[in-house]
């Protein structure tokens, strides 16, 4: 039995929480998709009651459309955030309905504000950790041209200046959130991402939550095996997210490790040296 | 318009092609692209109808006729700074007739 949102609630089993490999997949990219499954007509409902609106309630956008809880407690969005965040996760005050009109332009990449004034540095990124995630929901199927949201995958990991990011257009391995209807993109709170332009014919809508750390993780609070640890190890040294410069590549890779580490607790993963060398003889050049 | 009149309001307009590459030579794979037409109303914007970017590299610009204006600071790496920017940024100029 589990505590969300002051409903207790029992797992439904262990299946919603995430693998290994997709924790991995979160640390290395920085983003998870989730398919909550509702009858069919839910999402469209949603999408009506979305459209009814008079006015944006801001972050009362969960009492204006209430079924909208729905979707961030199910089992299955629920099993990924208490996978990323502890199972004490908690959600922010800080919610928002982004309404993307057909003609709407293209957002220039950037992270999201934190808006603290009291942070010393500024900007308050944790670029090896998993403190917070953002979870975007999109009541209706989003097409490349209905404005989807654009990221880098791999870019949370880094500590990006919105100005400087303002003179790049397309990133040459930036992925677009092109999907389903009724589907939650959870994003760690530090990619750098992007609304796109919308040139079809509809609105786009896409629901904000804010989901935080309560607690530092004493065990991994998703499907753990200890036995993929070498092979998990291996994906954080050398799976490649987007293409960068090969001086930030040791950090980038520094991060990764660190950020499995925080939330894996006790399940830390230790360094060992291997030889990465040895084999075959090059080939030689003909 | 026939071709006469229309050379009388065309003027040269200097297009700006900003690449970020993965290491200050040229040659190497160039990692994102911006556009700015010299037109007025327009802006750079994320295509995400497209996949990947017009160009492998800078080098791969300059054989279609683009030229550097502008070569990515060979002082120092960022490795140190507390922003990190993805690539080396040139910026590349292409002087094009256009109708006023």
């Amino acid at each position: 039995m589990i505590n969300v949102f002051g409903k207790e609630q029992m797992l439904s089993d262990t299946n919603h929480l995430l693998s290994d490999d997709q924790i991995a997949d979160f640390v290395i990219n920085g983003y998870h998709i989730v398919a909550p499954q509702f009858q069919s007509d839910f999402h469209e409902r949603v999408y009506q009651e979305l459209n009814d609106l008079p006015t944006n309630p801001g972050d009362e956008i969960n009492k204006a459309v209430p079924k909208i809880d729905d979707v961030y407690e199910h089992p299955a969005v629920h099993g990924a955030l208490t996978s990323l965040l502890g199972s004490d996760y908690k959600r922010a005050a800080h919610r928002h309905c982004h309404k993307n009109h057909p003609g709407t332009r293209s957002q220039t990449w950037h992270q999201d504000s934190l808006n603290i004034p009291t942070l010393a540095d500024g900007h308050g990124r944790v670029s090896d950790h998993v403190q917070s995630v953002l979870a975007m929901y999109y009541p209706q199927a989003v097409t490349e041209k209905m404005g989807p949201t654009a990221l880098i995958p791999g870019s949370h990991l880094f500590t990006a200046s919105t100005d400087r990011n303002a003179s790049n257009g397309n990133f040459r391995d930036q992925v677009v959130a092109v999907v389903p209807a009724g589907s939650v993109l959870i994003l760690h709170y530090d990619i750098w991402h992007a609304g796109t332009a919308n040139t079809s014919d509809q609105v786009r809508y896409m629901v904000k939550y804010l989901f935080e750390r309560a607690n530092e993780s004493a065990e991994p609070s998703w499907n753990h095996d200890p036995a993929k640890d070498r092979h998990i190890f291996e994906r954080l040294e050398q799976d490649e997210a987007a293409a960068m410069q090969r001086s930030l590549v040791s950090k980038r890779n520094y991060r990764r490790t660190t950020m499995w580490n925080n939330i894996a607790g006790k399940a830390a993963l230790k360094y060992e040296y291997r030889d990465k060398w040895s084999g075959d003889w090059p080939k030689p050049n003909l | 318009m026939s071709n006469e009149v229309q050379k009388v309001f065309m003027s040269q307009k200097q297009r700006l092609l900003y690449l970020s590459s993965q290491s200050t030579d040229p040659k190497s794979p160039a990692i994102s692209q911006a556009l700015h037409e010299p037109l007025k109303g327009t802006i750079v914007e994320i295509d995400p109808t497209k996949k990947g970017i017009d160009y492998e590299s800078v080098h791969d610009a300059i054989c279609d006729g683009w030229r550097v204006v502008h070569f990515p600071d060979q002082r120092g790496s960022l490795e140190g700074s507390e922003v990190e920017i993805y690539g080396y940024q040139f910026i590349l100029e292409k002087m094009e007739e256009y109708v006023d």
